[in-house]
Parts: C-alpha cells; structure tokens; sequence
C-alpha cells in the first residue's frame, strides 16, 4: 500500500474540499480510502475505478479523472463515442437531436453505439448457445460489460475470471469499427483524431492511447456526461429551435438509437433481449459482491449468464450522470414506446462476423489479473489472533473517527502497522475514552 | 499450536440472510491466504450447513477455526434433529417443506455436497436434541479433493 497519494488512474482526491464525514470510506469496495488528518486519502494500489466514492461525496471532494471539455474539434478530428445513456439524460428530446448538439459544441463525428450493443448481445448469445452442451464453458458465464465488474472479478474473486464471456465489450466493437472506417480519411486529411467517449462513469480513466499503429496521432480521452451537460443542453435547445437537418456526411452506422439500446442503459436491459432464458440481472455494489460470492461458492450452476453493474439500475446510476437515475428511467420507458424493441442487423451478417472471430476478445483474463489484484501480502495466523484480539476491544460501531471504514480494517492495519491504536477514540487514553469504556459495549 | 476462530450467528428460517456467514468465512480466508480450490471447498460446505440450519434447524451457531495445518468449521442448531442420519446423507432425500422448495432449495444434496468437499464429516444428531455438524479440512491437501 501507498498512503500518500491523492490520485489514482480513475479518481482525485481534493484535500482542501474534505469535510472528514466518512461517507467515501463506507462505499469503497475494495477498502481503499483512509481518512488521515480529516482528509481523505486514497491508497492508490487498491483503487478499481468504480466511482462508488464520488457518488458518496457530497462535499465535491472526489473527482473523477476525466478529460476537461475544452478545445473539442480545435486541430483534431473530434469524435465522439455516445452511450445510450446520454440520450436518457434528456426528457422529450429524440436522441438524433442530442447528437445535433454535440456536433453544435464541435465534434465532427458522432457515433451511436445500438448497433455495437446489438452485435454484443447477439455474439453473447451466440457463444452461449454453441457452448451450452459443451463441459468446457465455466458457467454461469459473467458480462465483460462493466469494466468495475471485471476489475473487482480480478481484485476480489480471481478464480471467476474464467466466467467472463470471451466476446468484446460493445464499446470495443465501436471504437474499433471507428479506427477502421477513419484510417482511409485520417491518412488523407493527415490530422490528429481524438475518440472522446462520453461516460456516465469513470471507469474508462482520463485518456490512453489504443494499441496499433495508425497513420496519425490517435488518443481516446473520457468525458463524464455531467461535465459536458450545461453546455450540451444549451446546444440541443438550439438544434431542436432550428430543426437543423442532420448531416449525412458520416458514417453508415452514425444513425440513431433503437430501444433495445435505450434498455441497455439499465440493470436488465442487457439480458433482456438476449433471449436466454436462464440469466439473471444484478445491481449494486453490495448486491454484485454477494452474487460473486455465491458463484465462487458453487451457487447457480444452472445460470448461463449473470449481467451485473456494480451502480444501482445500471449504467443509469453511474456517478458521473447529470440526471437523476430514476429520472432517466423514465426517459428511457418513454423511448422504447417510441422506438420499439426490434433487432435492425440481419442475423447472417452478424454471424459471419463471429465466425471469422470478430468478437474474440485481445486481452486475456489474466492480464487483468496482474492489473488489478489484491496486493496486500497475506496475513500471518499469529496476526489474525491479534487482529481477533484487537477487535474484542474496538466497540464495532464503524464510526470511521480512526480514518479507516469499519473496525475490522482498522484492526487489521494496526496489525499490518499502518494505523495506532491511539487513533481510535474509543482505545485513546483521556477522559473520554475511559468513560466509553466504563459504558462499554462488551 | 495457534489458531483463530470466527463465530456467526444463523437464525432459522432468515432466508434473506442466509449465506452471509459463509460469505464472511470466505474472505476473511482469502486475506489468510489459503489456497483457492480449498476456500471455494470450504465455503461450499459452510453454505450448505448454514442453508441446512436455516431450512430445518432453529436458530443456531456456525464456527470457523483456523489453525497451522487445519480449518474447521462447526455447524449447531436447536431444530427438530435427524431422525435417520443414513438416510439423510442419501443423494436427494429431504425433508425440506414447500417453502423451503419453491425457494429452490430442499434438493437434497446439503449433506453429500458436504461429505464431498469436507475432508471428513461427524453428524451428531438425534429427534428434539438439534444437530450439530464438524468438518474438518486439512490444508496440505489443499487443490485436490472433490471438485
């Protein structure tokens, strides 16, 4: 563990805005975040980008680490990636006029993701469906969708990383099938292109770069939906008063959404068009872990596919949303009264794809494996005695005064030495720990 | 020899709850650092013995002890006891009521599953006393055993 930092790939950490009150302690999956000194710090090694403790602030004190929104479209070719869930943050506004407004605010491309969700969703079912009679498939089989899932899958369960399903996340298809279409144009045009992906969390971090060459400089950066927002609202408002037209100088596939891709954007609307009918949809941080748990422990053998999305309801209810989740919802049940929930890719097509390997995915459950396990070393028998020992003593309140989320993991760093007893107020020597104790607990 | 055990209360018929204990068990051997294969085997044992006590049992105990070269866990419950433990170990057999069914359990197969992956199982039980339950797993055979 590094205490002393206050950054991490996905997550910042402003001293001066903290306010001390524990909330992001509480939420952390992973047990990352000690408060010292009333401010928080996050022990970076342990941080899986979430985005569960930027939720939780309520001071503003965490931040994602996303890309700012400035200068889109200044020297580069600005595309942007669009989630379905952006168009959910807008009420009675068709999803096509949200796009208008992102190319108002300088993006030269915008690119719908529905039909990438559509070949994921078939390829998934697909892969199921060939290797249902097969022994070899460790079922149930998990989505590669949220990467926060297949990140804790590494940190805290990496047995189960063989249950991811092998096919590439609908986000890959897109940007991949966007570097293929652009590497004619961008060798011309000969300018830098930036792939902006608009995110309701901040899973992705501030930018990389994608592996393989490519004539010109290629970034992908991430901006969070509530960033962009007050400037992306004003921008649709324009489009719509206009009723400017849309370009049709795209791409083919820059058409809008359909309702099966609006459902995506919500705890069950993976599974539901996938057709299979032993799957099972699970929301929540607490609720993904303990599903984990109980796959590892042998249950639900006679699942063949969990979809699980460590923020409640979904991609809805991820931290870096400018609508509220539930709000959104509804805006989503709206668009698939309007759109239907028919499938627009014919099914020959998809399946040549898959058969010359389109959806394998590059990287293997492994490498994951050695990104984000559990470094803490393993405790020694005589620690976890102290540690018991040390616990009978602590009042079991969570209180989070020490700067560590419950009493357990204060416990185990007073063992590990990264935390003294002192620091609780129930163990400090004084007046009032004396009276606590006189009044104890045990 | 130094050991640590880990005690968690089961409460009968708490189906909402059940598998908490077991969940717990199975990170807290995790940070221990015992190999894979035998916490998946212990924490499927847990969950079956604590499912059984909250599905027949009353309310009762489940008690992890860890130690050098051994792990055990001890499973005691003040339900209505087993009649017939022979028959109770048969593949199947339950006494599981329709509740219990429509939850999807009653299969069945707590007490063999146990059998399966303990590397030995003691039944003490008998009609209006409770049951209780040892496993006990050793951990240098740590990677075979059922699977």
């Amino acid at each position: 563990m590094s205490p002393n930092t206050r950054e991490t790939s996905y997550v910042r950490f402003h001293a001066e805005r903290c306010q001390g009150c524990a909330a992001c302690l509480k939420v952390c999956p992973t047990k990352a975040i000690r408060i010292r000194g009333r401010k928080s710090l996050c022990l970076v090694d342990r941080c899986i980008g979430c985005g569960a403790c930027i939720g939780a602030c309520a001071a503003g004190a965490i931040t994602p680490a996303v890309h700012p929104v400035s200068g889109v479209g200044e020297g580069h070719t600005a595309i942007a990636l669009v989630s379905p869930v952006l168009y959910a943050q807008f009420p009675n506004v068709m999803p096509r006029d949200v796009l208008k407004g992102l190319r108002r605010l300088g993006f030269h491309h915008t690119v719908d993701s529905s039909i990438f969700l559509e070949m994921f969703q078939f390829a998934a079912a697909e892969f199921i469906r060939r290797n249902r009679t097969a022994a070899e498939a460790p079922w149930p089989l998990i989505s590669p969708v949220c990467p926060a899932v297949v990140r804790l899958i590494a940190f805290k369960f990496p047995q189960l990383l063989a249950h991811v399903l092998p096919v590439l996340r609908p986000v890959a298809l897109m940007a991949r099938e966007v570097r293929e279409t652009l590497l004619p144009q961008a060798a011309a045009r000969g300018r830098p292109v930036v792939l902006y992906y608009i995110n309701p969390c901040p899973t992705m971090g501030a930018s990389r770069t994608p592996p393989g060459p490519f004539p010109v400089p290629l970034t992908e950066v991430s901006l969070g939906i509530n960033e962009l927002y007050p400037a992306l609202r004003q921008a649709v408002e324009e489009a719509v008063a206009e009723a400017e037209p849309f370009g049709r100088e795209g791409f083919e596939f820059e058409t809008c959404t359909t309702g099966n891709a609006s459902l995506v954007a919500m705890s069950g609307g993976e599974i539901a068009s996938m057709r299979i009918e032993a799957s099972l949809a699970v929301s929540g941080m607490q609720e993904t872990i303990a599903y984990l748990s109980k796959i590892e422990m042998g249950l639900f053998r006679d699942v063949e596919y969990f979809e699980l999305r460590t923020c409640r309801e979904g991609c809805l209810g991820g931290a870096l949303n400018a609508v509220d989740k539930y709000l959104a919802k509804s805006n989503i049940h709206r668009m698939i009264h309007i759109y239907g929930l028919g499938r627009r890719i014919p099914r020959q097509s998809i399946l040549r794809l898959y058969d010359r390997g389109r959806f394998r995915p590059e990287q293997s459950p492994t490498a994951l494996a050695e990104r984000f396990a559990d470094r803490k070393p393993p405790l020694r028998l005589e620690q976890a005695a102290e540690i018991e020992r040390l616990l009978g003593e602590l009042p079991g309140y969570g209180c989070g005064a020490c700067g560590a989320p419950d009493c357990p993991t204060f416990a185990e760093d007073v063992v590990r030495g990264l935390a003294e007893r002192s620091e609780c107020v129930w163990l400090a020597p004084g007046p009032r720990a004396a009276r606590n104790r006189r009044g104890g607990k045990r | 020899m130094a050991s640590v055990s880990k005690r968690y209360p089961v409460r009968a018929r708490d189906f909402l709850h059940a598998g908490e204990a077991s969940i717990q068990i199975q990170a807290f051997l995790k940070a221990m650092g015992l190999d894979a294969g035998l916490i998946r085997r212990i924490a499927i044992c847990s969950y079956e013995a604590e499912m059984n006590a909250v599905i027949h049992g009353g309310d009762g105990e489940l008690e992890m002890t860890l130690a050098d070269e051994w792990v055990t866990l001890e499973v005691r419950d003040a339900g209505p006891g087993i009649a017939d433990i022979e028959l109770a170990m048969q593949p199947g057999y339950s006494t599981a009521d329709e509740t219990a069914r429509e939850m999807g359990f009653g299969a069945g197969m707590g007490l063999p599953n146990m059998k399966a992956n303990a590397d030995e199982l003691r039944l003490e039980s008998a009609p209006g006393r409770g049951t209780r339950a040892l496993m006990v797993f050793r951990r240098e055979a740590a990677g075979g055993g059922a699977p």
